[in-house]
């Protein structure tokens, strides 16, 4: 079969991209010595550094999942005014610059603000603490969790949930024994690609919290006190997780397709 | 022949002009002494803002002139002039021995002291003890338990190991031993911060009650700020002796080793350098920028105290000078 001139454009439009998003990575990647890499991850305050990345982000996940399903749930089942609205101020934290975000919470965590006050009362610190760090990977990670979640929701026809509620069971046992199983794996995807952005987040996070330092501070930080060579084996490790988790997305969506 | 003529007479006109535009620049026509180019000055990063006021206003006298700022910090700008020979007519460092360790006598014949600066307690109207706090009792309230307060990370900024001198040299001059441990033992490490200026937020969204900054930092930011005596502020260059005693440990050049850096005035230096490539515009700029009416009083005006009038430390240094700098500075140690 001979192929149409337009199947080159996309073949060659593919590649172009793949060699823009590779090439500097791989560049990056392979700058440190094998020696170096080893140092860096026997270094504890790397590993802690790591760590708390993982684990804030996990617990932004987890926050954007608790709170973000009933949500994502109702913007797919149902219309109602200002759902526009509801949905573009869902997608406000992907548009806004990323120290807009830190200075925006930490405006309000403050003590010049009411909120800032009462949390000041309840001895919540947000400033230079690990809460205020997931308080902002939320801010930037729910966004693609309710996306991921609506768009799962969306996929799933009304019609299974209407047979399920005209049989008798509950709304609530709907959504579990029903809607739930059918969508985990969007739901799934979302999740991890909030950990993603979470884990990437750096220009929020370093003016909440400088100290304790996720990785990509910590990065920041050893650019800035001893330069490249020093910041790159961090680099390296944190990227090399980011990477294993978008192998598993893509992983995740490829048994999706196979199935329908 | 009509048409002959005319077609003379066109290459004529024609001819007239190229010869003028050609003749042009270097003609007469022009004004013969009035400085143009570009002038290029690398100068300290503290220097930024009130450069680029000094710049406008020069420009707007010497329209043919264009001054190009470069900024970094004072060791990486004179290495750009040894190491990497790139073009600068002017120098400023925030700190003037940059110059006299590094360009002098290779790169530059002189070293005129033009500014200070000095360290200080920022605050706001929200600050906690915002009403109680002065120079006396400063180090007391920043004892307080319920006092949040910090300061730039020693490593990277020099303000950090700055503010970090001056509570050591607090604890010599009030005679209080232990007092620098106990400042510190009550700034959680969550308090510091990459850049100084990065606590100025902290502080207006009442994140924080007090930081470390630059005089001139604060004056810019319209803080308000407590001024400490002059004998630990770092700003006056006659207590370097006392200034030397402060010790702070930062990183070196790798995780895990150090170096110490010892206390110094934060006094700056200006120069022009030998191989300036215009140096007629560059002098009629630091003619300019050392009047008492013109680039000092913009210093001051941004909250960078100004020697007035600007300072060589020797005789036979003012002698160096370019005779239109002459009359603008004093001998003075």
């Amino acid at each position: 079969m001979k192929r149409e001139p337009f199947f080159w454009i996309t073949v060659s439009c593919g590649i172009v991209i793949m060699a823009f998003i590779l090439l500097p990575l791989i560049q990056m990647m392979s700058a440190p010595s094998a020696g170096m890499l080893k140092e860096t991850i026997q270094d504890k305050d790397v590993v802690r550094s790591i760590w708390l990345s993982i684990y804030t982000a996990g617990l932004a996940a987890l926050i954007s999942f608790v709170l973000g399903t009933p949500l994502a749930y109702l913007l797919a089942r149902s219309a109602f005014k200002g759902k526009r609205l509801v949905e573009s101020i869902i997608d406000l934290p992907i548009a806004i610059p990323h120290p807009v975000v830190g200075i925006a919470i930490l405006s309000v965590a403050g003590k010049n603000h009411w909120i800032g006050q009462i949390l000041s009362e309840l001895g919540i610190r947000i400033m230079g603490s690990v809460t205020g760090i997931v308080t902002v990977l939320t801010f930037v990670g729910i966004p693609f969790y309710l996306n991921a979640a609506k768009a799962g929701f969306e996929g799933i026809s009304p019609r299974l949930e209407k047979v399920s509620r005209s049989l008798g069971a509950s709304m609530s046992s709907t959504f579990f024994r029903i809607t739930f199983p059918l969508a985990w794996r969007s739901m799934l995807i979302g999740i991890i690609m909030c950990c993603a952005r979470a884990i990437s987040e750096f220009g929020a996070v370093v003016i909440v919290a400088y100290h304790p330092m996720i990785a990509p501070v910590m990065i920041y930080e050893r650019f800035e006190a001893y330069g490249l060579k020093y910041s790159q084996p961090v680099a390296v490790w944190l990227v090399s997780i980011s990477l294993l988790l978008f192998l598993i997305l893509r992983i995740l969506t490829l048994e999706n397709r196979k199935e329908t | 022949m009509d048409n002959r003529k005319s077609i003379l007479a066109i290459i004529f006109i024609f001819a007239f002009f190229m010869t003028g535009l050609l003749i042009y620049p270097q003609s007469g026509w022009t004004k013969e002494k009035q400085p143009s180019g570009k002038v290029i000055i690398f100068n300290a990063g503290s220097l930024t803002i009130p450069f680029a006021k000094m710049e406008k206003v020069f420009e707007a006298r010497y329209p043919n002139v264009d001054i190009i700022q470069e900024s970094a910090g004072s060791r990486k700008c004179a290495r750009k002039i040894t190491g990497l020979k790139k073009p600068c007519d002017i120098m400023a460092s925030a700190d003037y021995t940059v110059i006299d360790q590094l360009l002098i006598p290779t790169y530059a014949d002189w070293n005129i002291r033009f500014a200070t600066n000095r360290l200080v307690l920022c605050y706001t109207n929200t600050s906690n003890y915002a009403k109680e706090i002065n120079a006396q009792n400063w180090y007391e309230i920043l004892l307080k338990k319920d006092v949040v307060w910090g300061h730039a990370d020693h490593n990277i900024d020099p303000c950090g190991y700055r503010s970090v001198m001056v509570l050591q040299l607090a604890e010599k001059y009030y005679k209080k031993p232990g007092l620098f441990k106990k400042l510190i033992a009550n700034r959680p490490q969550e308090n510091i911060r990459p850049k100084s200026v990065e606590l100025i937020s902290l502080l207006q969204t009442g994140n924080m009650d007090y930081a470390w900054e630059y005089r001139s930092v604060a004056v810019q930011h319209e803080l308000k700020f407590v001024e400490l005596p002059d004998r630990i502020n770092l700003g006056n260059y006659k207590h370097d002796t006392f200034y030397k005693k402060a010790v702070v440990k930062v990183t070196g050049k790798k995780p895990g080793t150090f170096l110490n850096k010892k206390g110094k005035s934060c006094t700056y230096g200006i120069t022009l350098l030998k191989n300036a490539p215009k140096t007629q515009a560059a002098t009629a700029f630091l003619q300019y920028m050392l009047d008492a009416q013109g680039g000092l009083k913009i210093l001051k005006d941004m909250g960078q105290p100004p020697f007035i009038p600007c300072r060589v430390p020797t005789a036979e240094m003012k002698a160096r000078l370019p005779k239109a700098l002459r009359d603008l500075v004093e001998v003075r140690e």
